[in-house]
């Protein structure tokens, strides 16, 4: 599929801001499944320095500093991404999930790359209640997408979507609590719970489709940023020049789905703090600001 | 006897006692002697050899002679206003032991080039971690190691870092073992605090103990500064002439905020706060007054990483610079050490460390650790789950904070996140001679600090050091000791640094920042709000202690009982009531330092103002504290009423030597700040005072003993006696407290003062508001008559009370306007997220 992807995000102030310096994550990124064909980032008002980086995780990253006075910063961006979705090796699938923990087996190939994604992260605390939670679906010797998929639709079954539950810094705890969350929160709930037991995991930020392909429903959480999780399967084989570091199961807790052509990835990192679309800091007396973000993804007609 | 013979004959005793069987710090399983290396004594119970040289003299010190010297150890360093901040603590002094600790020439050798090796071993870690990651790929270092420890940011792990010397400034806490044998016990790599408490632990200590440190023949530690400062000048990217560098600190409030402050001034560098700092275009300005922002270079770092960019890192700190990542990504700026440098402060590495070494520089590693296990390796994990029921081990995180708990808890927090926390035997601590009032030489563990500086293409460790001596049973409080690394030869150049150049071409610090002028602009009206108030109490006692007052409860009361109460009146105008009776009161004005207004509050809020800026100040400074200090303590322990006017005074003299040091400062911005505050507060309190004693009629005897008693608190008793030959009236009064121009003490005096001195700063445009507000207020007072001010109105003066009203009221509308123009930077940063960005 090609979508035409955009994103923008429009913070309103009540006073004038006098420096506003920030940081987007709003480019897609080039996958074996997913070309951007055209991507451009558009600042409003145009702002004195824009420059663009590729992060820890392989992102490209945004800088920006406007430096005009301004009550409205608008950040949007257009990108034409051809989507084929992921194709994926299942001989590994089946291995029974202990064998796929970095930090217990670091002689696994590219395990010390995936020990970043299996260590705790800032939003996402491996707490007791999540080691439980896993410890369900991840039973002894069963296969790891078996199991993995198993937590997902327990994810989805057991957690209500909602998005007055939680806020954007919602603690693992808290989405436990409140038994409810949006996307980020499922994908950090999973998180939590794989990491928890061992396993590598991380956070992806992107959209899905507004308008599905035929025949496919419509998904919650179009129309905006979504997230989900990808989670790390070793490759069985030896690792050949680096080229069998394992492949990475993208799973949808929100939609209970694997990952498909109506998925476009931007960024992924250890948990959403890594990626969010739009963080910055900025110089104001402004005492409220408001936020809109419209996301949208329409399949290319021509196609 | 003296004291280290006394000391060596203790410790020859014990050692004899405790020879047979039961060692004071012996391990139930019997291996090799654990008794503390004495740093001192050796075996034999002779001198070890580092002393040899300072024997004669060092032997015939006396408890007496070490006594005093102890005394002025505590005074010297309270001169210089050394003090160590302790979280949530007011500062405390800083501790310094007179008996250094001395380390022959040929153990340094060995230490030295462990140290030099283990710097570069570091710093080649720091570069591949950020990197290449050969260390991780190669499974040299397990990856969890570094991922999992809060000091690494991936936000400085982009393929766009590049930064080859990444370690400019490495410290090394060592332990020395009952073997003899320094190890590390860490690695201070962050931001690494000490250098400027080592030099003025060798300042004072050469003062006290002269003949000694002669005998000794020392490195002198200054070529060591000039070397760090060409240093940071080097570190600067690009080939700048004249490259800007500033040392950033967290504030006046952190720890070791002494020691910011003392290397900023001696390497001649600013001392500046994350909001002196701004990025525009991807470079780092330092913003000055009005709108001058000037290009940074290099930026000394004392604030951890964490806190250093909102943008990237914590978005909740103030004390960093949104933007700092990427201006040092695009290579604007450098930062000294590197952001990512923390990663080392991590136990878990230690381990790993002989591996490293042998991969990344082709060498054994020299200098070895204590020895540390990391849990997420199976089998050392099994060694710490052994060692746990023993005494000697310590559980930690990977940032190194010690976890506490039962054996029983530990390791339950291992088995839950084992990769997370290491195990670190604990060594028995090497002794020295800690001198202890009334107690002699008592022999108590220590560690030393030492310091590796990136200079040219190798790294040099500074020859000396910094000494702690830990807390332990003697009850007596840690404190700190100089280390004396003798010269091999008296000819040996001095840090072996013969090639560098003095310090004499230290640029002088050109732009003040707008947080300094507000420092410098507050310190000014503390002092004068503290000396007004001491004047007042003062005035107050004495009329309070009159002569003429009979004795007795039931005495009728005087005019002079009406003026106290007249003058105890404006006290409460000031500060408020607290205390009925009156010595009650006026103690509480001088000393109570939880009571808004009082002396001693002043003092505090002033001595926060001065650390501030204390790169900027003459070390004078700091002696005005301790004789008001001293000052105050006698009035603590002295309850006699006489005592409030004689400690008043001493306090009093000392904030007048405040004066005489502004006097001799260089005529800058600073300078018209201090000036500007302390005239704006003398107008203020002149207000205030005249407001409550000068407005109501009390009849003649009453209004005579007030105005007395205004005038001496007025500072302007002696020239009112001279002109008005005694005869007191409230027109005359006025005349020379409101009026006179040429009487410093005088509201018009200290307006025009202002004027002069505001017009100096290069935000003053001859228009701007704070302008406008002191020429309309000039103005008033120039229109203003005395006779029409004393018109009597009723029981008061109608006039005279609306004029200082207004004029009060300006003057605070003129302090706000000041504030805005000259010191405001703008609104303070904020995270741009305060709502949420993933749409609900």
């Amino acid at each position: 599929m090609r979508y035409t992807v955009d994103h923008t995000t429009v913070y309103a102030y009540d006073d004038d801001v006098t420096d506003s310096v920030g940081i987007a994550n709003v480019t897609p990124r080039e996958l074996p499944h997913q070309h951007v064909e055209t991507t451009q980032v558009r600042i409003t008002p145009a702002p004195a320095d824009q420059s663009t980086d590729v992060d820890f995780y392989g992102n490209t990253v945004t800088y920006f500093q406007v430096l005009q006075p301004h009550r409205r910063l608008e950040i949007s961006a257009t990108s034409v991404v051809d989507v084929t979705g992921p194709t994926w090796d299942e001989t590994a699938f089946d291995q029974p999930w202990e064998r796929a923990r970095p930090l217990a087996d670091t002689a696994l190939p590219g395990a010390w790359r995936a020990a970043d994604l299996a260590v705790a992260s800032p939003l996402v605390e491996q707490t007791q209640e999540a080691y439980d939670f896993g410890a369900v679906s991840l039973t002894e010797g069963r296969g790891l997408v078996e199991a993995a998929e198993d937590l997902m639709h327990r994810v989805h079954a057991g957690f209500d979507y909602d998005d007055t539950a939680t806020t954007v810094t919602s603690t693992i705890p808290e989405v436990f609590a409140a038994r409810g969350g949006v996307c980020q929160d499922f994908a950090h709930l999973m998180l939590a719970c794989l990491r928890a037991h061992g396993l590598a995991a991380r956070y992806v930020s992107g959209y899905l489709a507004t308008t599905p392909p035929p025949g496919k429903p419509r998904l919650v959480g179009a129309d905006a940023s979504h997230a989900w999780v990808e989670v790390w399967l070793p490759h069985l084989g030896a690792d050949l020049n680096g080229a069998g570091s394992g492949q990475w199961l993208a799973l949808d807790p929100t939609n209970d789905t694997r990952a498909d052509d109506r998925y476009v990835s931007v960024a992924w990192g250890r948990d959403y703090a890594d990626v969010p679309p739009a963080k910055g800091v900025i110089y104001t007396e402004a005492t409220t600001s408001t936020l809109t973000v419209s996301v949208d993804v329409a399949p290319d007609q021509q196609e | 006897m003296t004291v280290l013979r006394e000391y060596a004959e203790a410790l020859g005793l014990r050692a004899a006692t405790d020879q047979p069987d039961g060692r004071p710090d012996g391990r139930p399983d019997g291996r090799p002697d654990s008794r503390p290396y004495d740093e001192v004594v050796g075996p034999d119970g002779t001198l070890r050899p580092a002393w040899k040289p300072m024997a004669e003299t060092a032997l015939s010190i006396t408890p007496a002679t070490l006594s005093r010297i102890g005394h002025d150890v505590e005074r010297f360093l309270a001169d210089d206003g050394v003090t160590y901040l302790r979280p949530g603590a007011r500062p405390q002094p800083w501790r310094l032991d007179p008996v250094p600790l001395v380390i022959d020439p040929t153990q340094w050798r060995t230490l030295e080039v462990g140290l030099v090796q283990r710097a570069e071993l570091l710093n080649a870690m720091l570069v591949d971690l950020y990197g290449p990651q050969r260390l991780l790929a190669d499974g040299i270092v397990p990856a969890a190691v570094v991922f999992g420890h809060r000091g690494f940011h991936r936000a400085v792990a982009r393929p766009s870092n590049h930064d080859p010397r990444p370690l400019v400034l490495a410290a090394t806490d060592l332990g020395r073992g009952p073997d003899g044998e320094w190890r590390v016990l860490a690695d201070r790599t962050q931001a690494p605090s000490g250098i400027g408490y080592a030099m003025e632990n060798r300042r004072v200590v050469s003062r006290v103990l002269p003949e000694l440190h002669r005998d000794a023949g020392l490195h002198r530690m200054e070529p060591y500064f000039a070397a760090l400062r060409s240093a940071l000048l080097e570190s600067a990217p690009g080939d700048q002439a004249d490259p800007r560098v500033v040392v950033l600190s967290p504030g006046t409030h952190s720890e070791t905020a002494y020691d910011q402050a003392f290397l900023a001034s001696t390497l001649g560098f600013p001392l500046v706060q994350g909001a002196d700092l701004t990025v525009r275009n991807g470079e780092v300005l330092m913003r000055g007054n009005g709108d001058r922002l000037e290009r940074v270079d290099v930026i000394l770092r004392r604030v951890d990483a964490t806190w250093s960019d909102p943008l990237e890192l914590r978005g909740d700190s103030r004390l960093g610079v949104a933007g700092l990542i990427e201006a040092v990504r695009r290579g604007t700026v450098r930062v000294v050490n590197g952001l990512g440098a923390g990663v080392l402060e991590n136990p878990g590495l230690v381990p790993y460390l002989p591996a490293a070494s042998e991969a990344l520089l082709g060498e054994p590693l020299r200098l070895g650790s204590i020895a540390t296990w990391w849990c997420g390796d199976p089998v050392q994990r099994a060694e710490v789950e052994q060692r746990l029921a023993g005494q000697d081990l310590v559980v930690r995180t990977l940032e190194g904070a010690i976890v506490e708990g039962t054996p029983e808890e530990l390791l339950a927090r291992i088995a839950a996140d084992p990769y997370r926390f290491v195990g670190q035997e604990q060594i028995t601590l090497s002794r020295a001679p800690t001198w202890a009032e009334g107690r002699g030489a008592v022999g108590r563990p220590l560690t030393l600090r030492t310091f590796s500086l990136r200079y040219g293409s190798a790294y040099r460790p500074l020859v000396g050091g910094l000494a702690s001596v830990r807390a332990d049973d003697s009850g007596l409080p840690p404190c700190s000791k100089d280390v004396w690394v003798l010269k091999e030869s008296p000819e040996a150049a001095d840090q072996g640094l013969a090639d560098v150049l003095p310090m004499t071409h230290t640029r002088s610090v050109t732009v003040l920042v707008p947080r300094a002028l507000e420092d410098m602009f507050w310190s000014g009206r503390y002092a004068e709000r503290a000396e007004d108030l001491v004047r007042l109490v003062l005035a107050t006692q004495a009329l309070a202690e009159a002569p003429d007052r009979p004795a007795g409860p039931t005495r009728p009361q005087t005019s002079a009982d009406v003026g106290v109460e007249v003058m105890r009146g404006a006290l409460g105008r000031l500060v408020g009531h607290v205390h009925a009776e009156i010595d009650a009161e006026l103690r509480s004005l001088l000393l109570d330092a939880d009571r808004p207004g009082s002396a001693a509050q002043s003092l505090v809020a002033l001595r926060r103002a001065f650390s501030g800026v204390r790169d900027q100040l003459s070390p004078d400074v700091w002696r005005i504290f301790t004789s008001a200090d001293r000052a105050a303590q006698e009035l603590w322990d002295n309850p006699h009423s006489l005592q409030i006017a004689e400690s008043g005074a001493e306090m009093l003299h000392g904030i007048l030597a405040m004066q005489g040091i502004v006097a001799s400062m260089i005529r800058d911005e600073g300078y018209h700040s201090i000036r500007m505050g302390r005239f704006l507060e003398r107008a203020m309190q002149l207000c205030q005072l005249l407001r409550a004693t000068t407005t109501v009629r009390r009849g003649l005897e009453v209004d005579r003993a007030v105005l007395d008693a205004v005038l001496t608190s007025a500072e302007s008793a002696v020239t009112h006696r001279r002109r008005y030959r005694g005869y007191v009236r409230t027109g005359g009064v006025l005349d020379l407290l409101i009026m006179d121009r040429d009487n410093p003490r005088s509201l018009a005096f200290c307006l025009h003062e202002l004027r002069l001195h505001l017009d100096q700063l290069p935000g003053s445009t001859g228009s701007s508001r704070p302008e406008r507000l002191l020429d309309d207020l000039i103005e008033t007072v120039d229109r203003t008559e005395v006779a029409g001010l004393v018109a009597i109105g009723g029981v008061g003066r109608p006039n005279l009370e609306a004029f200082l009203d207004q004029v009060h009221a300006q003057l605070v509308r003129l302090a706000e306007a000041i504030s805005d123009l000259h010191f405001t930077t703008g609104p303070a940063p904020r995270p741009l997220n305060a709502l949420p960005a993933v749409h609900r």
